[in-house]
């Protein structure tokens, strides 16, 4: 066996079929159950407006997220020659982390800026609770960093003593 | 193009996006899925029953659990979808992109997968936000777009079936190195081959020259970073709905005691256009079953029987909190026009128009001796924010349902 690649196994069992066939079916099933629903409960345009989202959702996430995730993470690598790998991979984790609540929070800025319902609903300052929170990330971060780079370098003392 | 498309197939490989990891993210995100298909169809049954459809009344916390929890997985699936996005990107780039008509209905079915899961989770948060920024009716899109996603997600498991079995252990696929253990089939392009020249060529040759990523380091990261993330997105959070995380909940559209008599309101007396009918001294609570039917006045409720029960306001965006109320309990007020134990109840409020003005009852809850109309709330007379002069609450039902400014209660012939 050539190492790191394994002979492919029970891929096409009959067992596996018939579970493929059922799931399929009651997919396409369900699928239709929806589409029948949004037929009869939502106005045709609004069926457009629907389609749109849709797009929208498709572009924003393949054509704008992914690609700055990359280009985000190909950067650092290059900026970060030097750096250990581990030490990169905390700092991508908190910038992903801080990224994720910006992501859920942002939202919840806009709709308390136009204006909420009542006084119970979005009570908060969240524009500045979302900056608390990036510092916290930020603090946290290099906490990480630290404590690493700690183990590490009593790591590299002990296996140093050890060899001499 | 082809060149192209694994150029860039080539350029995103990583080693955190591997079969393994989609598979481990994958049981997550539809386990998530699935807990807000079962916990959505409830609700949306509480409050729109099929004729047949009985609901129990305990636990009397049961919505308050179940949409708590609801909410809660929606949340939880922005860091889970992302991350399993993020595992499959380069997939995008198959080339050639659509081999047989068989690859084209998994490419296209993975689309409508895609964009449904992201509308129906966006949508979603933001309507806990109060803020409604789409073209379209948001309770019909989102229970209709629930069915296209669980299908949509059985479809692509039988798609993917082999590939979920074969990586579904770890020790399947990592070898003890830690390497990633791949089948013939799933083998990574080959180096499209030649040099390319112009933009692309100097593009690729930027991104083969960023330093190489330590496997084990990057799938490790990638794992710590998403479990993180998702642990404190719902920790933040969740405290709108479960009150134990209480003191956590920093970024929730909701926040337990914030309100009047410290209970959070959704329609105001304002909106409902109740301000005068509600504080009028010719309020009277009808009461009817066929021909009988009796007025009483706030005095005359309140010389009844007064009973106390703590029971939830459960919104249907997720927040909800414990309360005390005080009040006639329903079936011996209904009594007094000779309810029978089978009966259902249509209520209706003095707001001027609204979706829930007009609400039926069904005798499971009727009968419930938790049930009353309440006139007081938290040891205060009812405020007019929450139903004044009086109000109905009821064990384990959303509270669009616990109709407020109460105008009429009259049996469903």
């Amino acid at each position: 066996m050539k190492s790191g690649v394994m002979k492919s196994g029970a891929r096409t069992g009959s067992r596996m079929r018939a579970v493929r066939i059922v799931l399929a079916a009651a997919g396409v099933v369900l699928i239709a159950v929806g589409a029948v629903v949004m037929q009869q409960t939502v106005a045709p345009n609004r069926i457009v407006g629907v389609a749109i989202w849709f797009a929208l959702a498709i572009v924003v996430h393949d054509a704008i997220i992914a690609p700055l995730v990359f280009v985000v993470g190909t950067l650092m690598r290059r900026a970060g020659r030097r750096i250990p790998p581990a030490v990169l991979a905390i700092i991508q984790g908190g910038i992903v982390v801080a990224s994720i609540f910006t992501i859920i929070v942002v939202p919840e800025i806009v709709a308390k800026s136009l204006g909420a319902r009542n006084a119970t609903v979005l009570p908060f300052d969240y524009g500045l609770r979302l900056a608390i929170m990036w510092g916290v990330v930020a603090v946290l971060t290099a906490l990480a960093v630290g404590v690493y780079a700690f183990l590490a370098s009593r790591q590299n003392q002990r296996s140093r003593k050890a060899q001499g | 193009m082809r060149r192209l498309l694994l150029n860039m197939q080539r350029a995103l490989a990583t080693p955190s996006r591997n079969p393994r990891m989609a598979t481990v993210l994958g049981r997550l995100l539809a386990t998530a899925f699935i807990i807000c298909f079962g916990t959505g169809l409830y609700s949306h049954f509480l409050q729109q029953p099929l004729p047949w459809m009985h609901f129990s009344t305990w636990p009397p916390n049961g919505y308050q659990l179940t949409q708590g929890i609801h909410i809660t997985a929606g949340i939880a699936c922005f860091p889970l979808l992302l991350a399993k996005l993020y595992t499959i990107y380069p997939q995008l780039f198959q080339a050639p992109p659509v081999r047989n008509i068989l690859h084209f209905i998994e490419r296209a079915s993975i689309t409508i997968f895609v964009a449904a899961s992201i509308v129906e989770i966006v949508t979603g948060l933001i309507n806990t936000y109060q803020w409604y920024p789409w073209p379209f009716p948001f309770k019909q899109v989102h229970f209709a777009l629930s069915f296209v996603i669980i299908g949509s997600l059985a479809v692509h498991i039988a798609f993917k079936l082999p590939i979920i079995t074969r990586y579904w252990r770890k020790k399947n696929s990592y070898d003890e190195s830690g390497a990633l253990v791949l089948d013939e089939e799933d083998q990574p392009p080959e180096n499209a081959s030649g040099r390319v020249g112009g933009l692309t060529g100097t593009v690729m040759r930027w991104i083969d020259t960023a330093p190489p990523r330590e496997p084990a380091v990057s799938r490790r990261g990638f794992i710590v970073t998403i479990g993180t993330a998702a642990v404190a997105v719902v920790a933040l959070t969740a405290g709108q709905s479960f009150r134990f995380l209480d003191s956590l909940n920093v970024f929730a559209p909701r926040r337990s005691g914030i309100g009047p008599d410290d209970l959070p309101i959704n329609r105001t007396a304002k909106a409902a256009q109740v301000l005068e009918s509600a504080i009028s001294p010719d309020w009277r609570l009808t009461l009817r079953r066929g021909d009988v039917s009796k007025d009483l006045d706030y005095r005359q409720l309140k010389a009844l029987q007064q009973r106390e029960v703590q029971l939830p306001i459960a919104c249907v965006e997720g927040w909800s909190q414990l309360a005390t109320w005080r009040g006639v309990r329903l079936r011996d007020l209904m009594a007094e026009v000779g309810l029978q134990p089978g009966d259902t109840l249509k209520l209706t409020s003095l707001e001027v128009r609204g979706g829930y003005r007009m609400t039926t009852m069904g005798p499971e809850y009727v009968q419930d001796p938790t049930t009353l109309v309440a006139l007081e709330l938290n040891g205060a007379v009812l405020d007019i924010e929450h139903g004044y002069p009086a109000r109905m609450i009821a064990p384990g039902r959303p509270g669009v349902l616990q109709t407020k400014w109460l105008r009429t209660i009259e049996v469903v012939s």
